[in-house]
């Protein structure tokens, strides 16, 4: 009864082994190798993240962000610096890993409702693989303050095209 | 180790192992894709003319799904220029489809003086090499079909020389 106890707990380990080997073994998905979320920060700044699994990583000049230009207005900020990298094809090219944060100044909206942020992105992974631009969406409402929405200004970057040129 | 525990591992390791093998054989080796649309396939070349997959019927043919915006892509390519000088005579024909446009294929194709058909799919091409099997839709992309086109080997990420050149060498 023990032994045959053992021997079931010794055959779980390695199941749970097994899963695990394969389970590394297998690439991530763009969604969840560059996991994106979205969340207000104040009345009218929203803070757009992509969490980047380990041995992953986003090219800089691919990230852009959008919003319907029916729920209001999008300013992206320069985005961080990233790690310099030198292509020899495109040369100087700047990478992300780990995660990388931008507030998104939101303009001409309505407080309370809900907008629909879009985030694409474009990345590789170390094993040597790459996706081609992956476009993902969060929803954040940001909440009916004190401020009030500024004045339309002209967005720097109106809503994306969805296959963009490189 | 006292020969029951001894036991108790070899067990566990041997389970390990068969699990692993039997979960990734699911995983990852699919019944081998219908090659019947990508040989009816006409695309442009960077010259932007239109060059149909039907030429090459009869030949080992290897079709590399690539862009010039992937790196591992770009890196792997030298390798196929010198395969296809070696084993062309013999039979071989690479023809690389580009998930990208024709300037840029052009551009790298003159640097690395490509010596096989670069042919543009945008990113339809991206949607083409699924239904090959390649589900996670990354780059690059690699099939080999043997002279009668059945796929004889894909490859996800860059191909190993030494491993390639196997494959190919059995089926010219």
């Amino acid at each position: 009864m023990t032994e045959r106890l053992a021997r079931l707990l010794v055959f779980a380990a390695a199941l749970t082994f097994a899963l695990a080997a394969v389970g590394q073994a297998r690439p991530l998905s763009p969604d969840k190798a560059f996991l994106f979320s979205a969340r207000a920060v104040d009345a009218e700044t929203v803070e757009a993240r992509f969490t980047i699994a380990d041995g992953y990583y986003l090219y800089r000049d691919k990230i852009h962000f959008a919003l319907d230009p029916a729920s209001g207005a999008l300013l992206t900020p320069a985005l961080p610096a990233g790690k310099v990298k030198q292509d020899e094809f495109f040369g100087r090219v700047e990478t992300y890993r780990g995660s990388v944060t931008v507030n998104l100044a939101i303009r001409n909206f309505t407080p309370g409702k809900p907008l629909l942020i879009r985030a694409e992105s474009q990345g590789c992974a170390d094993i040597g693989i790459c996706y081609p631009p992956t476009t993902q969406t969060a929803t954040v409402a940001l909440p009916a303050g004190s401020v009030a929405p500024s004045a339309p200004e002209t967005p720097k970057k109106t809503w994306f095209n969805l296959v963009s040129e490189r | 180790m006292p020969p029951r525990l001894r036991n108790y591992f070899a067990f566990g390791v041997a389970a390990a192992l068969a699990l692993a093998a039997g979960i990734g054989l699911a995983m990852f080796d699919r019944t081998p894709a219908d090659t019947t649309s990508l040989l009816a396939l006409s695309l442009p070349d960077s010259a932007g003319k239109l060059q149909s997959m039907a030429q090459w019927r009869g030949k080992v043919l290897v079709v590399n799904f690539w862009a010039t915006w992937c790196a591992p892509c770009r890196e792997e390519m030298p390798d196929f220029v010198r395969a296809q000088q070696e084993y062309g005579a013999k039979g071989l024909q690479i023809v690389g489809i580009a998930a990208d446009n024709a300037d840029k294929v052009q551009q790298f194709a003159e640097e690395i003086k490509l010596n096989y058909p670069a042919l543009i799919g945008g990113y339809g091409a991206m949607d083409l090499s699924k239904e090959l099997g390649n589900s996670l839709v990354a780059l690059p992309f690699t099939l080999v079909l043997d002279r009668q086109g059945k796929v004889a080997y894909t490859h996800l990420g860059p191909v190993k020389a030494d491993k390639f050149r196997e494959v190919i060498t059995k089926l010219l």
